[in-house]
């Protein structure tokens, strides 16, 4: 039972802070498909400066975590530069430009793993191996039953995830930044009436959302895949949307789909393997998530309201 | 230092292929209501453009008290204390009304003398005092989503005041609002000229300027006509120089002859999107020869009626007949052949195609039938005679004749095209919701005419309009419709504009 919660938590974390990255652009009235190539992209460069640095000085990788976490934020923050560009100065089509990018992380990652693999490293492989990161655990308030679990084996990403979380919120609702931003997926037409430059804030919302959204993918890349390779792009992206939509673009709720779709996949995974079922059958196991959004959908599309002016391309002249 | 707290000199903008303003010069006093009278496009609104940092002129010059400056954005007329209230609000209906009024002066405190935060509690009180002062009566923690239209009017008021705004301009302010509202807002005005504020007032209501105005410049197709002195002119002198001919806006007509019932509502019940009765079992008939017009404020279940009759909308109670046949569940398409004309509130989403060039659109009704279309083949010739015939006949001006794209055209000549096409249809009714609606004043008086040409030769006519003064012109019968209910129907003759201004506000009942 306990492994549910502590993997539950190391999937739905990253999915979180992904799915932030996502609120901070589409509250700003980008619509971001990209997250699955930004958190791909982001893992990427993280995962090559700590390989390379490695490499260099001869440090265990295990221990440049926190090196990889600060490349990974930085690489996804430069690759959203590419939806920015696309969306808000040449006024492209948001839902196209995101999905060109998630093709293209894809295919140059892969290709640029493999190569650096080979010229640098001199190795065939298409992965860049990371290992998985150390856990802690926090004596006493791990033996409380069942929510003691909690703070068993846990990553030190999860602590920092949280705190960066805290911070989106206050910045998101309690700055005037925030108050901006969220005013330029409502009406940018009022934003502009008062003399602030929506573009300037909707450069810097794609900016953050890549920036969390590589943090993101770097996370899974040290703990459930523990290398990089093109296995990153699972769709982690596009479940962390789906679960930005089923929270209404409101962070708390967010966190409650992240932590269902996360308690979803350990729990499928516990009870394939409880039943021990063949591992071809649990793979069907591993669906589960998918499913429980596909199901969802029904129940929540109604209700929930996007950004007002989400994906409208912004245009001074038309009222 | 003069006394003139604002002097445009000689000011020309030009845009492609018109001249918006041509060498007008006006100088405004401190502490006056000052208004700019002219039909639409006569260049009121590039005029206050250039005020207010949104445009710069090409020629000319402008002072701010007795300073020569170059205003080059909004936010640079809010530091010379310039402000607009704009008549399209540009309001965010999920923040409060203080969230909204301090976007981008956003008052900054610090937590722990660390991380700055915006205080919404002082400015929640600021806004209070000064909604106090100007007798504004908002509460600034409502969301904008539940504030009624002359509320956020007000929010966008408190806007410009809480930037300090010295001198403020109105742009066609009362377009929006009932009598009794556009009274209410008129006392607000008068209270900040009180106050020691400049005002500007853009309209093209002369009883407007008549009551609150000090003096008013007329424009006419971008030039200055005149700077006059309010009390001393007469509105008929205002509006013969507005338009530049004598104009009649008090439609004569003949009076009325009902002959056979021709639409029957009965119980008529409508539902809207999230299962809400937004009209609630409303009743009324329409006879052959009679105008029948459904006054309300904006949003009250009107356009509901229009479009149930029409079948646009779906009907969840109640019975239409059309010449006593029921047709409360006929396509579209049955009861345009039936014999029903819709004139539609949005011409451009609804009345039009606007990439089709005119002789399509006019043809948009009859194309799948003899003699536009033979076996399911469109007959191009007829399609261009046809279109030529009445663009003719109904005055349809463009640039390059039955060929020219809708969208190209003025909203004036768009709605003449989508009433020229209606008309062709010799429907026995007619409905027409809110025909007059951004076309200047000329046009204004063409529709009327063709509305009552078309009455007079025994149409059945459905008006729903928000024009108060419109439908007192036209109408034969009056139904004033509040929160989906009719609460009165009159012949036009037995009711005031003031009885229908309450009953559309609610403020009075009738059961019939």
């Amino acid at each position: 039972m306990d492994t549910v919660i502590i993997d539950g938590l190391s999937f739905a974390l990253p999915l979180f802070i992904i799915a932030i990255g996502g609120i901070y652009s589409e509250k700003s009235g980008i619509t971001n498909l990209a997250l699955e190539g930004f958190q791909g992209f982001g893992a990427f460069i993280g995962a090559l400066s700590a390989v390379l640095i490695a490499n260099v000085s001869g440090t265990e990788i295990q221990n440049l975590f926190y090196v990889a976490l600060l490349f990974s934020m930085l690489g996804g923050m430069v690759f959203s530069i590419i939806h920015a560009v696309l969306s808000i100065k040449f006024k492209a089509d948001q839902v196209i430009s995101g999905v060109v990018i998630n093709i293209l992380a894809l295919a140059l990652t892969t290709f640029l793993t493999a190569q650096i693999n080979a010229f640098v490293f001199g190795t065939a492989s298409d992965k860049f191996q990371l290992g998985v990161s150390d856990r802690f655990t926090i004596e006493g308030l791990a033996n409380i039953p069942v929510i003691g679990a909690v703070f068993t084996n846990v990553y030190p990403f999860e602590v920092i995830i949280i705190v960066i979380a805290f911070f989106a919120w206050y910045l998101l609702y309690k700055t005037k930044f925030g108050m901006r931003l969220r005013a330029s997926g409502e009406n940018p037409h009022s934003v502009d009436a008062a003399g602030v430059n929506v573009s300037k804030i909707r450069f810097s919302a794609v900016l953050i959302s890549g920036l969390l959204a590589g943090l993101g993918g770097m996370c899974f890349a040290y703990s459930i895949s523990a290398n990089f390779s093109s296995n990153i792009y699972m769709g982690y992206g596009f479940l962390a949307i789906a679960a930005l939509i089923f929270g209404n673009w409101r962070i708390l709720p967010t966190l409650a789909a992240c932590l269902l779709f996360g308690f979803a996949k350990s729990g499928g995974a516990f009870i394939a393997q409880s039943m021990a079922l063949p591992s071809s059958f649990t793979d069907l196991f591993m669906i589960l998530p998918y499913v429980l959004t596909l199901l969802l959908l029904i129940f929540f599309s109604k209700s929930n309201r996007a950004p007002r002016a989400l994906g409208e391309i912004y245009d001074k002249g038309k009222r | 230092m003069s006394d003139y707290i604002i002097e445009m000199k000689n000011i020309t903008k030009r845009f492609p292929g018109i001249v918006a303003n041509d060498d007008v010069s006006i100088r405004i006093k401190k502490g006056e209501i000052f208004a700019l009278l002219g039909e639409n496009g006569a260049g009121k609104s590039t005029l206050m453009s250039i005020l207010g940092g949104m445009y710069e002129p090409d020629e000319g010059e402008v002072y701010i008290r007795g300073e020569k400056v170059q205003i080059s954005s909004p936010t640079h007329a809010a530091k010379l204390n310039i402000g607009m209230v704009h008549q399209h609000f540009k309001l965010v209906s999920d923040y409060t009304i203080t969230e909204n009024i301090i976007l981008g002066v956003e008052p900054i405190k610090k937590f722990a003398g660390l991380f700055p935060y915006v205080d919404i509690r002082n400015a929640n009180r600021k806004i209070e005092e000064l909604s106090k002062n100007f007798g504004l009566e908002v509460d600034p923690t409502k969301k904008i989503s539940d504030l009624t239209v002359s509320m956020q009017q007000r929010v966008e008021i408190l806007k410009v005041l809480y930037r300090e705004a010295e001198i403020l301009i109105f742009d066609e302010p009362t377009a929006v609002l009932t009598p009794q509202e556009t009274d209410f807002l008129l006392g607000i005005i008068d209270g900040l000229r009180n106050g020691g504020k400049t005002i500007i007032l853009i309209t093209h209501k002369l009883d407007e300027i008549k009551k609150i105005a000090d003096r008013c410049a007329v424009l006419n197709k971008g030039k200055l006509v005149e700077v006059l002195d309010v009390k001393e002119t007469s509105t008929k002198k205002m509006a013969q120089l507005m338009v530049g001919r004598e104009v009649n806006l008090e439609s004569d007509k003949a009076p009325a002859v009902f002959k056979e019932e021709v639409l029957k509502v009965e119980h008529l019940t409508v539902k809207n999107e999230d299962g809400f009765e937004v009209v609630k079992d409303v009743s009324f008939t329409i006879k052959s020869g009679e105008i029948f017009a459904i006054a309300g404020v904006a949003d009250n279940g009107q356009v509901e009626i229009a479009d149930a009759i029409a079948g646009l909308t779906k009907v969840s109670g109640g019975r239409i007949f059309l010449n006593g046949m029921d047709i409360t569940n006929e396509s579209i398409r049955k009861r345009t052949e039936y014999g029903i004309s819709y004139i539609p509130e949005d011409r451009q989403s609804f009345g039009l195609v606007l990439d089709f060039d005119i002789s399509t659109n006019l043809a948009l009704k009859q194309y799948y039938r003899e003699p536009f279309a033979r076996k399911g083949i469109l007959n191009k010739e007829e399609f261009e005679q046809v279109g030529t015939k009445l663009i003719d006949k109904y005055d349809i001006r463009s640039g390059q004749g039955i060929k020219t794209q809708v969208r190209s055209m003025s909203g004036g000549n768009q709605q003449k095209t989508i009433i020229a096409r209606e008309i062709e249809l010799q429907s026995p009714l007619m409905i027409f919701v809110q025909p007059t609606r951004g076309v200047d004043i000329g046009a204004i008086e063409n529709i009327h005419k063709m509305m009552i040409q078309e009455r007079d030769q025994g149409k059945a006519i459905l008006l729903v309009s928000l024009e108060l003064e419109e439908i007192m012109n036209v109408a034969d019968t009056i139904g004033v419709i509040y929160n989906g209910q009719l609460q009165k129907i009159a012949s036009s003759e037995s009711l005031t504009t003031n009885e229908v201004g309450e009953y559309m506000m609610g403020a009075k009942h009738e059961q019939r």
